[in-house]
């Protein structure tokens, strides 16, 4: 099907700013979604709240926007009462890593069947430019005016150590990989989380010196490095930093019984 | 599997059980918390079998947000709670009532604020039912006072979350949770089931008007639903900016239950034309009702439903009486709504016996209070 | 194929001129009826895709550009004889 038979054109354009890597996110996972030629009417899309949680309502299929940080929640219900609905969750950073962050390591260790994309944005961009807790140390925001004094989440290695089916990251900059990644995640049986480190020019960029979106995605060409090649103890991660490393690649591919395999849970309609 | 019909012997969470069984119901999920953790234990074992799905989620938030999702996917569900977890819910249940989500919350209301007293009855939850979320939403809340209401109480949650397409609740207490008594189930049941986009079917749901209340588009049948808790309008446009937009939504809001108070409110009467009325609900109508029961002087209005607020049958009562008696297990909550509708229904004296601290109004108490009233 | 920009869509964010391996794209210097400085396909000629039917070979401004913006169109006949 055409890109605009997969999204809402009456919608367009979107909301998004100039740039932003949410877009780019959409067109990967557009192409994923259409080479496994998956049926649109029988998917159904959730997301928080922010701007990558708006992604569902562009598609032209079944969306339940939910409040901030509880997506993987309403996933599980909605997943669980229509186990032959296959169920894709959008969230951001702070909607999935702050607020929302027991509903997703529990919702790794449940192992639910469900295709979860954090676009991290290691910002609060909507609504304006706090920072979240994948914002880099010493780096600046609405809220953290003088240098960010915490350390972030690697989401990513979250999902590893919770136990998630499927793990991988990638930066909006590897759009190939990323589409090939989303693919494999589409296909995974139990939670499959992809994590992509996409551009915030407006509200993380311009306070840290990368206005311009191509600053940034030459930022992310520059810092990231292959997770096997530097895959040390998860205690070294966190001096890791995103300003200085971000590691991208498939992190886990395992078959972990997916919940619905252990509740025994029969289709129904 | 729904329950077996005729006569039982069991607890009042379990007669809980029971009514959501025969209702329907094929999702829970339940986090432990006194007093109604028998809930969820009772559904993880009665879904055996079924094609019911029972999960234990990682906090209340994530219940009532799995049981919302879980309407969306057409399924009837629940979740079961108390005082806290019930306090974390407040912003799920606010979004299920922006949604037009059918869902039903049953709140064993124990002792509070806070931890308070978990193995207590209270009724301190009664205003947070109507108020508890931000913004401009009505509710259906229910309020059983045996066993046997626990079943049917339940039951009529159900049928009047999938009617108006609206959060429902059970209001009980550690009290009527946890008594034991007879539970008899009849033959024939009423069951209502949401009206969906797309079907007819003969059914009571169906007789609501469109404009009032949508058909209900479930997912996975191409209805390409965009549900969102931001204002929104007929044909889905997500419109929060605009002002006439959201007047609409949210005014119908309101209608779709103020409209049907008559349809949805339930109530006892005992010696409807004494000079002294007790109007009361839950585990504190126990005690009047006994009083009532055996002195003429004394009636006794016991509300099923609280909310919508049942301004018609109070103010009936009260346009015939000298004197109400309000009774409840806080320090005063139903009392003010009822106390501005007998004022203007001409009943001058107006008072509360106010009781906390787990115990229900014992027959003494309600003599107590009547003979310091004058009353008897 | 080559690939044409929609005025309606795009933001001028210029990824596109950016992310582009063969620089057929470049920064414009018009602003849009939306009041972006639209990019602009500066020299088609040199895509990968040029005067070429069937699979294409590089797509990675299609794939990047956040406002779907751009598309793949055939090469009318003038274009195919140049």
């Amino acid at each position: 099907m055409e890109i605009f038979d997969f999204y809402r054109k009456d919608r367009w354009p979107h909301v998004f700013c100039p740039g932003c890597g949410n877009g780019t996110v959409m067109n990967c996972f557009y192409r994923a979604f259409n080479e496994l030629n998956l049926p649109l009417d029988k998917t159904a899309f959730v997301g928080g709240i922010g701007c990558s949680s708006r992604i569902p309502l562009y598609i032209s299929s079944d969306a339940l926007h939910t409040t901030h940080g509880r997506a993987i929640a309403f996933a599980t219900g909605l997943k669980l009462s229509k186990p032959d609905l296959k169920v894709v969750v959008f969230t951001g950073d702070g909607d999935l890593g702050a607020i929302g962050g027991n509903h997703f390591i529990n919702g790794c260790r449940r192992n639910v069947d469900m295709t979860v994309i954090c676009i991290n944005n290691n910002i609060y961009g909507m609504t304006g430019g706090q920072a979240s807790i994948t914002t880099p140390h010493d780096f600046m925001s609405t809220t953290t005016p003088y240098g960010n004094k915490e350390y972030p989440f690697d989401l990513a290695e979250l999902a590893v150590a919770a136990g998630a089916n499927y793990v991988a990251r990638w930066t909006t900059r590897h759009v190939h990989e990323l589409t090939k990644t989303m693919k494999t995640a589409l296909q995974k049986k139990g939670f499959a989380f992809v994590e992509v480190i996409s551009q915030c020019p407006t509200n993380f960029g311009r306070r840290n010196k990368m206005a311009d979106p191509t600053q940034m995605l030459e930022w992310f060409k520059e810092s990231s490095v292959r997770r096997e090649k530097v895959r040390t103890a998860a205690v070294d991660h966190f001096d890791l930093n995103m300003a200085g490393q971000i590691t991208i690649g498939e992190f886990v591919d395992r078959n972990r019984e997916c919940y619905e395999e252990l509740i025994g849970v029969e289709k129904h309609g | 599997m729904s329950a077996a019909k005729g006569e039982h012997f069991v607890q009042g969470n379990e007669a809980c059980v029971e009514g959501a069984m025969s209702a329907g119901v094929r999702f829970f999920a339940g986090y432990p918390i006194t007093p109604s953790t028998e809930i969820a234990e009772g559904l993880a074992q009665r879904f055996k079998g079924t094609n019911g799905v029972f999960l234990q989620m990682e906090d209340e938030i994530a219940c009532i947000s799995a049981v919302i999702g879980a309407s969306w996917g057409g399924v009837k569900s629940m979740t079961a709670t108390s005082g806290p977890g019930f306090s974390l819910m407040q912003e799920a249940i606010g979004y299920a009532a922006m949604s037009e989500t059918p869902i039903v919350i049953v709140n064993v209301m124990r002792g509070g604020p806070s931890t308070g007293q978990p193995t207590r009855a209270s009724q301190g939850d009664v205003m947070q039912t109507r108020y508890g979320s931000h913004g401009d939403y009505q509710i259906i809340a229910f309020a059983p006072a045996s066993v046997q209401e626990m079943f049917d109480l339940t039951l009529e949650s159900f049928n009047y979350a999938e009617k108006y397409r609206v959060p429902a609740f059970l209001l009980s207490d550690a009290e009527v949770g946890h008594m034991r008594g007879l539970l008899s189930i009849p033959e024939h049941l009423r069951i209502v089931d949401r009206k969906e986009k797309g079907i007819k079917r003969a059914d009571e749901a169906y007789d609501v008007p469109d404009d009032l209340v949508h058909p209900f588009p479930t997912f996975g049948k191409g209805h390409k639903a965009m549900v969102t808790g931001m204002t929104h309008s007929e044909n889905s446009r997500i419109e929060p900016e605009d002002v006439k937009t959201h007047q609409e939504l949210v005014t119908r809001l309101s209608e779709k239950i103020l409209k049907n108070r008559k349809d949805i409110n339930k109530w006892e009467l005992v010696s409807p034309d004494s000079k002294t009325m007790i109007i009361s609900y839950g585990a504190s109508a126990l005690g009047p009702k006994e009083v009532a029961t055996k002195d003429q002087r004394v009636g006794l209005l016991r509300l099923k439903s609280l909310w919508p607020l049942p301004e018609e049958p109070i103010f009936e009562a009260a346009s015939q009486c000298e004197r109400i008696l309000v009774c409840e297990m806080n320090l005063g909550m139903m009392y003010w709504p009822i106390r501005r509708i007998a004022l203007e229904a001409g009943c001058k004296k107006i008072e509360l016996l106010s009781k906390i601290g787990g115990e229900p109004p014992t027959p003494s108490d309600v003599r107590h209070k009547l003979r310091g009233m004058g009353a008897i | 194929m080559k690939p044409v920009i929609d005025k309606r869509l795009c933001k001028g964010c210029n990824v596109c001129v950016y992310i582009c391996p063969k620089k057929c794209y470049s920064r414009g210097a018009d602003i849009s009826e939306m009041g972006y400085y639209t990019a602009v396909v500066s020299e088609p000629e040199k895509c990968y895709n040029h005067k070429r039917e069937g699979k294409l070979i590089c797509e990675l401004c299609v794939l990047s550009c956040p406002d779907q913006a751009i598309s793949w169109h055939p090469e009318t006949e003038e274009e195919l004889k140049k």
